[in-house]
């Protein structure tokens, strides 16, 4: 039976990936549902960041190119430009961050969702994206590399 | 005539999180000694936290019977759940992530030295504790 | 306990709010993780072990654990035993004030000259007491000052946005005959036995049911269904980094 997430520790912390996601090498997963995709941050990216306190991600319509301007987060400590991992048009963009950007800590595979996506070009696309297994190996790279600057 | 001073148990608790391993915590913590030292120290009183949580039956009861506000440093909220685990409810809650929020500029990088910016952040945070303690005790000096 | 990757020393601190010692617990523990033996310590903040979750409550079963309390009531020591595990070992201020023959600490806020005293001494015998429980040689003066952190401020990167807390026990979800169940400590379980190059077999199967069973309290009936569940853990794990590997 799949677990539902891989692990990687890196010094005293640990970064789960979620499997079933595609992800962009900085960090942005892609989850399709229904033929849209949605999309957030990982767990090594909330992590390393800190406590979120503003998200401001792109209005619905608004038209996004891969590795294009998504929004950003604010945290305590940095601000962090988010790139989009996929082509298309927002639908949705979750309002609960508004009120509750601690979610994109708490669960950011889940409740910490950042926007839900039209796609225009998925087939195209999903080859310059890693899977989770490949993606854990990008992130422990990123992680460790991290470690040595302290 | 003056006031009569205020007994012990007529006295607000303010229960800070211990936060050592965030910024914010120790915000939290300057921020509810500003109060308790400078701004409100007839009015209020606080109960170690580790106290609550090694379920000490006498600081229990204190924040049973007197009135509390809980400032947390983080979403985890270790102020509010240990005094509601007590057997309480604080009369006030406040985290310093709301300061920040509405003072986005005051960015606090350390632990164990909040700088001038924190320092900024915890002064906010207790004037708008102190004005809530006055709330409390029902506008007495 | 197993000589996992990264081993660390924890420290707890009381923290208290209403007594100097409080103070003092709390500044000294924050020396010792942030300047004289930050990649040997990690910390968790008391309150946790009541208001967190397990992977907080494992806190004390997962690292070799220092408990520094303020005073007699010893909340950071008797906590961490009831909720997690016994401390390896334990510091009480006042005493040490005592033993020591150091000045009264004063100040909640902000200590005086007494109190930033006791708290450089209590520092420097925890980081003493840290190096004896990892089993390193006390560092030479030299050494000491090579430590030292760069005085323009912290670096970028990882430690300065998270918490001293580390990411928390490392947990794992499994399904064993036919239910969810937690496992505290796999994912760095696994992550260690990849690194020893331990191959998927029977053996290793035992191997890594000891070190389970180490760190989560099993029963019997569940043995053999998670048996089978870790090493097919295991073998979904090290395909991941490298799919030859995967086989016996």
């Amino acid at each position: 039976m799949e677990a539902e997430y891989l692990h990687a520790t890196v010094d005293k912390f640990v970064f789960k990936v979620k499997t079933g996601c595609w992800y962009s090498k900085a960090g942005l997963w892609v989850r399709l549902e229904h033929g849209l995709a949605r999309v957030g941050i990982s767990d090594y990216v909330q992590q390393s960041s800190g406590d979120v306190a503003f998200a401001e991600i792109a209005s619905t319509g608004t038209k996004l190119e891969q590795e294009g301007y998504l929004g950003q987060i604010e945290t305590i400590k940095v601000a962090i430009e988010l790139l989009s991992p996929v082509s298309g048009t927002v639908q949705e963009v979750n309002e609960e961050l508004e009120t509750s950007p601690e979610l994109i800590n708490q669960d950011p595979y889940g409740q910490g969702w950042l926007a839900l996506i039209a796609l225009s070009d998925w087939e195209g696309e999903r080859a310059s994206l890693l899977e989770a297994e490949q993606y854990l190996a990008v992130m422990r790279s990123q992680a460790e590399e991290a470690a040595k600057r302290i | 005539m003056s006031e009569p001073k205020p007994t012990d148990s007529d006295r607000v608790l303010i229960i800070p999180c211990s936060g050592i391993g965030k910024a914010f915590g120790s915000v939290g913590r300057e921020a509810a000694y500003l109060v308790l030292e400078e701004l409100r120290p007839n009015d209020t009183g606080t109960v170690c936290l580790s106290l609550l949580t090694m379920g000490d039956e006498e600081s229990q009861q204190r924040v049973r019977e007197q009135r509390t506000i809980a400032i947390d440093g983080c979403p985890k909220a270790c102020a509010r759940v240990n005094i509601e685990h007590a057997g309480a409810e604080p009369a006030a809650i406040f985290r310093v992530f709301d300061v920040f929020r509405a003072h986005k500029e005051l960015r606090v990088q350390q632990v164990s030295d909040i700088g001038e910016n924190g320092r900024e952040m915890a002064r906010i945070l207790a004037e708008e504790v102190a004005v809530k303690v006055d709330e409390l005790r029902g506008g007495k000096e | 306990m197993p000589d996992l990757p990264e081993k660390r020393v924890g420290l707890i601190a009381c923290s208290g709010e209403d007594l100097p010692v409080g103070t003092v617990s709390r500044m000294a523990v924050l020396q010792v993780l942030e300047r004289l033996r930050p990649q040997d310590t990690v910390t968790l903040c008391l309150p946790l072990f009541l208001a967190g979750e397990e992977r907080e409550r494992a806190f004390a079963r997962f690292y070799p654990t220092i408990a520094i309390d303020g005073c007699s009531k010893r909340c950071a020591a008797r906590a961490t035993e009831h909720y997690s595990a016994r401390p390896a070992a334990s510091l009480v201020i006042d005493d040490f004030i005592a033993e020591k023959g150091l000045p009264e600490p004063h100040g909640l806020r902000q200590l005086d000259a007494a109190g930033q005293a006791v708290t450089q001494a209590v520092a420097q015998e925890l980081a003493h007491e840290v190096d004896r429980l990892l089993g390193k040689k006390r560092p030479t003066v030299v050494e000491v000052e090579a430590q030292a952190p760069d005085a323009e401020g912290e670096p970028e990167g990882m430690v300065v946005a998270t918490c001293s807390c580390g990411s928390g026990i490392p947990v794992a979800q499994l399904q064993v005959n036919g239910r969810r169940v937690e496992i505290l400590a796999l994912p760095a379980i696994l992550d260690q036995f990849r690194e020893m190059g331990k191959p998927v077999n029977d053996a290793t199967a035992g191997e890594l049911m000891d070190a389970v069973k180490l760190y989560n309290h099993l029963p019997n009936e569940e043995e053999a269904g998670l048996r089978e569940a870790v090493l097919s853990e295991y073998t979904r794990y090290i395909a991941a980094f490298d799919p030859a590997s995967a086989t016996s």
